[in-house]
Order: C-alpha cells, then sequence, then structure tokens
C-alpha cells in the first residue's frame, strides 16, 4: 500500500516545518497538527496512510493518542504509525509503543532524509 | 618441714574454712597431717614415760628420763612427718594438677606428666588423665561459648544493612543475610542480584582465582542491583575474599553505597542532561541542513555545494560527539542501556553510510564498503552500534592523508561477524596501542596534530562490548591501523539467552521484539 497522506502531530514548531517541508517536496500531502487533542481528533476524522507521532504533547501524550486510536479496538487500521520521540524511554512504555506503532524513531537520530527512507521501506 | 610449720601455725590462728574451691584443699590437708602427726608424737609419749616411771628412771636420773621422753617425741613426731610427706605428696601434684585444669590460678606451676619423677612413679599417667577428662570438658563448654557467638553473629548479620554472602567450592550459594539481594531460580537455586559488568563478572575472576589464586581479595565498586531506571536501585561495593580448600570458598561483603554514590550520578546526571539539551539544537541544524540541501539542489554552484558539505559534515560530527559524551557519561553510571535487536552489519551501517561518505568526501578519502548481504544476523542496538562505526570511519579519517583510502568489511567467521574498518594513515607504536581504549587517552603525537576528545574509542568499546563483542586493533607505525569489531551471531545471542535466561524465550520469538532485562550484556 502506498503512502500518500501523512498527519504530523509535533508541538516543535521547528521539527514541524522540518518534516513538513521535506515530506511535501517529497510528493506526500501532509497534514500538521501541534497539539495532542486536535491531532487524535484529525487522526479519527480522516484515514491518513501515515500518523507521525511525537510523544511529548501539551493536552495529550503521543502515548495516549496511541492508545485511543488502536488501545482497545483498532480504529486506523489503514494507517501505519511512526512514533517520533525526544528521550529513549524505558523498556517498558516503548514496549507498549512497539505494540502499536510500526517504527519508534529517536529524534536525534534521525534527519529528515533518513524518515524518508525509513517511510518507503514500511510501503515496501 | 615447711608444710608442718605452716599447718602449726594456720591451727593456732583460726580454722580454715571448708574449702569450696579445689586449690583451698590442699593447705587444710596439710594442716590437719602435721596437726595429726603431732597428737601422734604427744601420744606416742604416754607408754615411754609409764616405761621409764615403772623402771624407776624417773625417781634415780630425772634428767636422763626426760631426755630419753624429748627424743622419743622427736623420733616419732619426725618420722610420722616424714611418712605423711611422702605418701600425701601424689595428692598433691594431683590436686595441683586439677586445679590447673579447672581454670583455678594459684599461683604454682602445674605439674608437667612428662618429668621424669612422674613417668617413674606412673603418677604422670594420672595427671595425664586429669588434663585430658577436663580439657575434653573444656571443650564442651568452648562449644557452649561457640554456639553463644555464633548466634551473636547472626543476630548481628541480620541486623546490618551490609550484604554477606557465602559460597561453597562448588559455587553454590550456602548462606547470605537478609541484606543481600538475592532472588531465586525457577528450581530453587539462590542467586545473587547483582549487576556486574560483563567484562568484569565475578564469575570470572572466580575462574582466574581457581586457576592461580590460593587466597585473594578483590572490591567491585557501584554495582547496582537493578537495571537503570528501575525502582529502588541500590549501588553496592563487593568486597569478595577468595580461600582455596575453605568450606566457604568465596565471602561477598556487600556494603550498600547508594547514598554516597548520589553526589556522582548528579554530576554525572549533570553531563547527561547537558549533552540531552544539546541534542535537540543539533538535530535542528541537521534537520534543516537536509532541507536547504534538497530545496537549494538546483540553485548552489558547485563551490556552494561543497561548503553546504562542510556544514553538514561539521553538524554530523558535533552529533557524534555529544552522543559519545551522552553516552559515555550513561556508561560509568551503568545505565548504558543496548536494546539488541535482530539486525544486519549491513543495514546498521547503512544508517550511517551517506554520512560517512560525505565525510569521507569532504575530506578527501576515499572510502570503499564492502559488506556482503549474505552475512549472519547479528544483536544489535542499531543507534549505539551505528556511533561505534562512525567513531571508527572518523578516526579513520582524522589519522589518514589526504587522498587515502580507508575500507570498510565485514565477514562472517564462526559463531560471530567480524567488521573491519582499516586505514592507510600514520598507524600507531605499540605503546599507543595498549592504552588506546582507555578514556580521555591521547596520545602524544595525536594530542598535536589531531582533535578530539579521547572517548570515542572508550565507549565504542564499552558499546560493543554491550553487545557481547570484543573490539581489537592491529597497527603499524607508519602503515595504518585495522580496528576490527567482532559481535556474535543473533543465533548464538539467542542461544545463550535460552540456556541462561528464562524468561528471554517469548522476547526472541520473533524479529521485531527486543532482548529485554538481559543479564548477559549490559552497559
Amino acid at each position: 500500500m502506498a503512502i500518500k497522506t501523512i498527519l504530523i502531530v509535533e508541538d516543535d514548531r521547528f521539527i514541524g516545518e522540518m518534516y513538513v517541508r521535506s515530506l511535501q517536496r517529497a510528493g506526500y500531502e501532509v497534514d500538521w497538527m501541534i497539539d495532542g487533542n486536535d491531532g487524535l481528533i484529525a487522526a479519527r476524522n480522516k484515514p491518513y496512510d501515515l500518523l507521525l507521532l511525537d510523544v511529548m504533547l501539551p493536552e495529550r501524550r503521543g502515548t495516549e493518542i496511541l492508545e485511543a486510536l488502536r488501545g482497545k479496538e483498532d480504529l486506523i487500521p489503514n494507517t501505519k504509525v511512526i512514533v517520533l520521540t525526544n528521550f529513549e524511554q524505558d523498556d517498558e512504555s516503548r514496549q507498549a509503543m512497539e505494540a502499536h506503532a510500526d517504527a519508534y524513531l529517536i529524534k536525534a537520530e534521525i534527519t529528515p532524509r533518513k524518515l524518508l527512507s525509513v517511510i518507503e521501506r514500511l510501503t515496501a | 618441714m615447711a608444710v608442718g610449720v605452716n599447718g602449726k601455725k594456720t591451727r593456732k590462728m583460726n580454722q580454715p574454712p571448708v574449702p569450696k574451691l579445689v586449690k583451698d584443699f590442699w593447705p587444710r590437708f596439710s594442716a590437719h597431717t602435721a596437726n595429726l602427726s603431732l597428737l601422734l608424737a604427744v601420744g606416742s609419749l604416754a607408754p615411754a614415760a609409764l616405761t621409764l616411771y615403772v623402771t624407776g628412771l624417773f625417781a634415780r636420773q630425772l634428767e636422763l628420763a626426760l631426755i630419753l621422753l624429748f627424743v622419743q617425741f622427736a623420733t616419732v613426731y619426725l618420722m610420722l612427718f616424714f611418712l605423711a610427706t611422702v605418701t600425701t605428696r601424689p595428692t598433691k601434684h594431683l590436686l595441683s594438677a586439677l586445679t590447673f585444669a579447672t581454670g583455678e590460678k594459684d599461683g604454682s606451676t602445674p605439674p608437667n606428666p612428662n618429668e621424669t619423677r612422674f613417668k617413674r612413679t606412673g603418677l604422670g599417667a594420672a595427671i595425664e588423665a586429669i588434663y585430658a577428662t577436663l580439657s575434653k570438658e573444656g571443650r564442651e563448654q568452648n562449644t557452649d561459648t561457640l554456639a553463644t557467638a555464633t548466634s551473636q553473629v547472626e543476630k548481628a548479620l541480620e541486623a546490618t544493612q551490609c550484604g554477606f554472602v557465602t559460597y561453597d567450592a562448588q559455587r553454590s550459594m550456602t548462606y547470605a543475610n537478609p541484606a543481600t539481594p538475592v532472588s531465586e531460580t525457577t528450581d530453587g537455586t539462590k542467586v545473587l542480584d547483582l549487576l556486574f559488568q560483563p567484562e568484569d563478572a565475578l564469575e570470572q575472576w572466580w575462574d582466574e582465582c581457581a586457576a592461580n589464586a590460593v587466597r585473594a581479595e578483590k572490591t567491585w565498586t557501584r554495582v547496582p542491583d537493578k537495571l537503570p531506571g528501575e525502582e529502588g536501585r541500590r549501588l553496592f561495593d563487593v568486597i569478595a575474599s577468595y580461600n582455596k580448600g575453605l568450606a566457604d570458598e568465596l565471602i561477598l561483603t556487600l556494603v550498600d553505597r547508594t547514598e554516597d554514590y548520589a553526589i556522582g550520578e548528579e554530576e554525572l546526571d549533570f553531563i547527561a542532561f547537558a549533552a540531552h539539551e544539546l541534542r535537540g539544537p543539533i538535530t535542528v541544524i541537521r534537520g534543516y541542513l537536509d532541507v536547504l540541501q534538497d530545496e537549494l539542489q538546483d540553485e548552489l554552484d558547485t563551490d556552494h555545494k561543497e561548503l553546504f558539505h562542510r556544514l553538514v559534515v561539521s553538524a554530523n560530527r558535533l552529533s557524534t560527539y555529544i552522543n559519545n559524551i551522552l553516552n559515555t557519561s550513561k556508561y560509568d553510571r551503568h545505565h548504558l542501556n543496548v536494546q539488541l535487536k535482530e539486525t544486519t552489519v549491513r543495514s546498521v551501517y547503512s544508517s550511517v553510510a551517506d554520512d560517512m561518505e560525505l565525510r569521507a568526501r569532504a575530506q578527501r578519502r576515499l572510502l570503499s564498503v564492502s559488506i556482503p548481504d549474505t552475512l549472519p544476523t547479528i544483536a544489535a542496538d542499531n543507534g549505539s552500534l551505528s556511533e561505534v562505526f562512525s567513531n571508527l570511519v572518523d578516526n579513520a579519517i582524522k589519522y589518514s592523508n589526504e587522498g587515502g583510502t580507508i575500507n570498510v568489511s565485514a565477514v562472517s567467521k564462526g559463531d560471530t561477524v567480524e567488521v573491519a574498518i582499516t586505514d592507510h594513515g600514520i598507524g600507531m607504536p605499540s605503546n599507543v596501542v595498549s592504552n588506546l581504549f582507555q578514556k580521555f587517552y591521547r596520545s602524544h603525537r595525536s594530542r598535536e596534530t589531531v582533535a578530539g576528545t579521547g572517548i570515542g574509542l572508550y565507549i565504542s568499546k564499552a558499546i560493543v562490548e554491550s553487545h557481547g563483542g570484543t573490539i581489537a586493533v592491529a597497527s603499524e607505525d607508519g602503515r595504518g591501523s585495522t580496528f576490527t569489531v567482532i559481535l556474535p551471531t543473533y543465533d548464538s545471542v539467542a542461544e545463550k539467552l535460552k540456556a541462561g535466561n528464562n524468561e528471554s524465550k517469548e522476547l526472541l520469538g520473533d524479529g521485531k521484539s527486543w532482548i529485554r532485562n538481559h543479564n548477559m550484556y549490559r552497559g
């Protein structure tokens, strides 16, 4: 399944715009939300192909959004999820995240170009 | 004679009390004997006086009669006294032996059963018997004292905050006090719950001791009982005493130093925190350089592109150094926690391949990478291991000459995959090689000519060892160096984990899950 539409939930404007610009340039349709509530609403309302989710977010943390979307039943079965974080989470929360996500990336280890190659690999 | 005189004196002064101690009996007995001798001597005068009276000697020659009577008295008394002394002497010795054996001190030297006079008379055997019998009882008494002491020590061990563990030569735990972190495996074996560094583990030291030492002692510092991040984590100093041949071959004393180390931890925390803060902006810088490079691709001329590459290379380098600092501070606190997943060397290297290529090109080195995709998989933490590769390639660039070639290659060897990074640069003399992996080590030459912090190789070694691997270097002065990272294959790691750790099976079930809380490798 090819990825075309992407939702980014990221509160850091520098980081958010960085991803938006590089993804748009690569030909994706990108929406960007900066807080957890808006992110969850957007993800529920539109079937995106990919959700790019920050962990530390205002209003609602990335982990909560993921739990709401995939905890009981999978509300976004056709959406791939990439979790982005600043901190290396402890094992447990990392495992919980991984259970619902397709990739788990540490921001400092990833550049926009690397993110593009991860996305390409997800569709392959 | 002295005894008699003493006896008389004693009698005159007062009757000694009934003895309660062994040593008090002899003076009383000897006084009694002397008195009896005197009484008998006096008594013997009566028949003599009667004889003198009947023969009429008293009437004719009174002086002679009195002299005769005195001689009679003196003779009888002396004879009796001599007899008493001789016959009671063994009693005296036996009492003296008894006095000594019961521990009553009377200041005299106890009889020695081996003396010739005792051997000759046979009294030696009796004295020996007294000593033997009483010292046996003494032993029993000692056992009682020992039991009291043992229970006191046990109480102390129960109460102390220090851990105390003993092991027998078969390496099973024979005792552990309540302060020791101990857990039980499913088959009931008690295991010490301490996380030693994999390259400096207790078992290893014990092996060495068993092979080479009779007595040995070693101290480990900052040994944690739990993984970083887990609640109630304590830090111990562990002192081990090894004594070959003793019932308790190994004795461990654990001193809880959590509070003391907390201060040092704060400093290291600060370094980690600072490094973490630096990662934020550098991530943004690298990200926007990426974005700009793409967006300006068609507008920049070759010259500007080259400048751009330098920006990217420097930003990436800065990022590597910040990660080195962060990882070192984590490693020094035993917080470096690698997440091992099944992957390939090729895939790990690919995450830094572009960066390495750019770094080499910007500094006019030729990078030749040959990593076959047919190699066995490894158990690796992609982020950490890729940092090892960038450190090693970065070093190869630093310590080689412009236009030089750097080779990155990987081969499969037995249960391992070996990754070699070779440069044809300045190389190192052997005295440098042996210090290379020490923290902050910079050779004299590199201090003068090449920038660096001296933690790149230190942390690389730590990361590789956290993967259960080893790092080696071969170098020739003036001709270049080869750094080899030897990593166990995923299969061999999985096998080890299955054999040694009952909870790891599920974690190895599929390639997606990682090896969690594994006891074998950790930083």
